[in-house]
């Protein structure tokens, strides 16, 4: 949506150059600013949802396919490299491109399924296929490790093995993922494929119409989703060395996903960068403030910044700061 | 001449009602053919089985020569058969220019080539110094432009207009009527629902006119408007017997 109006001014595309240079430079210099391992988490943390944000609002956000399921592939990308890690040897960094692949495979009958549906009726069909996806691997004692999960063997500093003593390049990784999915989102919103993401987002009969072929644009920008959710799944179990099915089908990773984007700014590039930016640092705030006193104290705070952003200003916080450049270029 | 469109014995039901039943006509390759009624006489029903929207419990349609029922509305599109819809439905959260560029992909992927296109369809229809604007901002006349522009971009043979006159104050039927002719001049042929009978007697070369899904008239506008069964469907029977 703001991406194809922001494409109407050819100007606007001059600036931000410098700004994403800034912002990169920033982002690079970060890890020797941060000195507490609490503060790099939440900065691994931000960077990570952000991600899964950006993958999210590829079909979530662009082609307002609203899921409340992409948990199914957060877990399937964190299983397939952990089984293949644990069981076969195999290094995580195959096991990521694995564990998208297999997303990508199981995306397609989830879809097929799924895309019948429209509306809340889509929404509420996508979170049970996380939630059967979960019950399986509970079920899967002896080659998935059922509901006790496992911990990932720690190897000390492998690089090779996705592992490391320092968070700082923990951090690296996410913000490569990170930027992997805002490139990936730029060059599809520059192209053909943005406009009829759009335009099914809008209005799928209409769309259809004029030979938008809206079942396998929906079909290919799902691929694509579940590619990158899976690629955070991966990261997020050799990240924090433990896997059980509660974590990676966890309802929340598909929460987060929406909210983030919604929060920030659905179907702009941006938006899901800046929603995580503002919640992934209260939550961790919140929860170490009051998390021990008054447990889910920060869902009770997510729900009110999300009414509120409903309500007073739908295009989240990206329209917030289109609407003051918009002001400040008049004025 | 050939037939660019032939629907044969087109049937649909919904529940208990009989929307279109058995209905068959052809269309000539250059002709502007309009297809009247009065309200619920299966005018935009039968653009939606013809376009792929609702599938005929019976019936087949051809166009170019090809059975096309059972083919996703925006396969028939790549066929060369562009529709517009009773309500304008354009993309409000895109710029115009952007709504026009998407029907412009169809035919050529590339961005560059896709924006001259679409604005080139726009400067047709008239459209073109709006074409920066929001699509939910514009008035009627300028949502069925863009309507217009955005069937047009996809290069149809066939183009199939559901009352994109509905609405417009006189000025703006003349416009639109302007337009629908000049499309017509091009040789492009043109299947009209419409209401507004001043229109359809300025643009229509042949006229179908529906009642209760059925066929009840066919001919020149001036030999059907005086045909008593349309007079009947349109005023009740009582005018008939006046006249």
């Amino acid at each position: 949506m703001g991406a194809v109006e922001a494409r109407a001014s050819p100007r606007a595309t001059r600036r931000p150059a410098v700004w994403i240079g800034a912002l990169a430079v920033a982002s690079l210099a970060l890890p020797a600013l941060v000195t507490t391992p609490f503060g790099m988490d939440v900065c691994v943390r931000v960077l990570l949802f952000a991600f899964i944000g950006v993958a999210w609002n590829l079909m979530g956000g662009y082609a307002k396919q609203l899921s409340l399921g992409h948990a199914a592939y957060f877990g399937l990308g964190a299983y397939t490299s952990t089984i293949l890690l644990i069981r076969f040897g195999i290094s995580p960094w195959i096991g990521l491109v694995a564990g998208g692949i297999v997303a990508m495979l199981a995306s397609l009958p989830i879809g097929w399924l799924c895309f019948r549906l429209r509306g809340p009726y889509f929404a509420i069909a996508t979170i049970a296929t996380a939630q059967v996806l979960m019950l399986l691997f509970l079920k899967f004692r002896g080659f998935a490790w059922g509901a006790e999960g496992t911990t990932i063997p720690f190897l000390g500093n492998a690089p090779l093995m996705m592992q490391f003593s320092g968070k700082a390049p923990y951090y690296y990784i996410a913000l490569a993922l990170l930027a992997l999915g805002l490139l990936t989102t730029y060059l599809i919103e520059r192209s053909w494929m943005g406009y009829y993401l759009v335009a099914v987002g809008e209005d799928e009969d209409a769309a259809q119409a004029i030979g938008v072929n809206a079942p396998r644009i929906k079909r290919d920008i799902y691929l694509i989703s579940a590619f990158l959710t899976a690629l955070a799944g991966t990261f997020y179990v050799q990240y924090i060395y433990f896997i059980d099915p509660n974590t990676a089908f966890s309802f929340n990773v598909s929460v987060e996903a929406a909210l983030v984007s919604i929060v920030g700014g659905i179907g702009t590039l941006w938006g899901p960068v800046l929603g995580t930016a503002l919640l992934e640092p209260l939550s961790a705030f919140l929860q170490s403030w009051l998390g021990s006193s008054h447990a889910g104290v920060q869902l009770t705070v997510y729900a009110l910044i999300l009414m509120a952003v409903i309500l007073w200003r739908p295009t989240g916080l990206m329209g917030l700061v289109s609407d003051a450049i918009r002001i400040l270029r008049r004025g | 001449m050939g037939d660019v469109l032939v629907v044969r014995n087109l049937s649909k039901r919904f529940g208990g009602l009989r929307a279109v039943s058995e209905l068959s006509f052809a269309v000539r390759e250059g002709e502007t053919l309009a297809l009247i009624g009065p309200n619920g006489a299966g005018k935009t029903t039968s653009f939606n089985l013809i376009t792929g929207y609702h599938r005929p419990d019976a019936g087949s349609v051809t166009a170019f020569g090809r059975e096309i029922v059972g083919l996703r509305p925006h396969h028939i599109c790549a066929l060369g058969v562009a529709r517009t819809f009773q309500v304008a439905r354009p993309f409000g959260n895109m710029t115009v220019l952007a709504n026009v560029m998407t029907g412009a992909f169809l035919r050529d992927r590339r961005v560059d080539a896709a924006r001259r296109r679409a604005h080139e369809a726009l400067e047709y229809v008239g459209l073109a110094p709006k074409e920066q604007a929001l699509a939910r901002d514009l008035t009627t006349i300028d949502q069925r432009r863009l309507e217009m522009a955005r069937a047009l971009v996809t290069e149809p043979r066939l183009l199939m207009l559901d009352e994109v006159m509905a609405g417009l104050n006189p000025t703006e039927v003349d416009q639109a009527v302007a337009l629908v002719g000049q499309l017509a001049e091009r040789g492009l042929t043109i299947v009209i629902v419409e209401h507004v009978m001043r229109a359809i007697m300025a643009v229509a070369r042949r006229i179908i006119v529906l009642d209760h899904g059925q066929k009840i008239a066919e001919g020149a506008p001036r030999d059907v408007v005086a045909d008593p069964d349309v007079v009947r469907a349109y005023l009740g029977s009582g005018y008939v017997h006046g006249c």
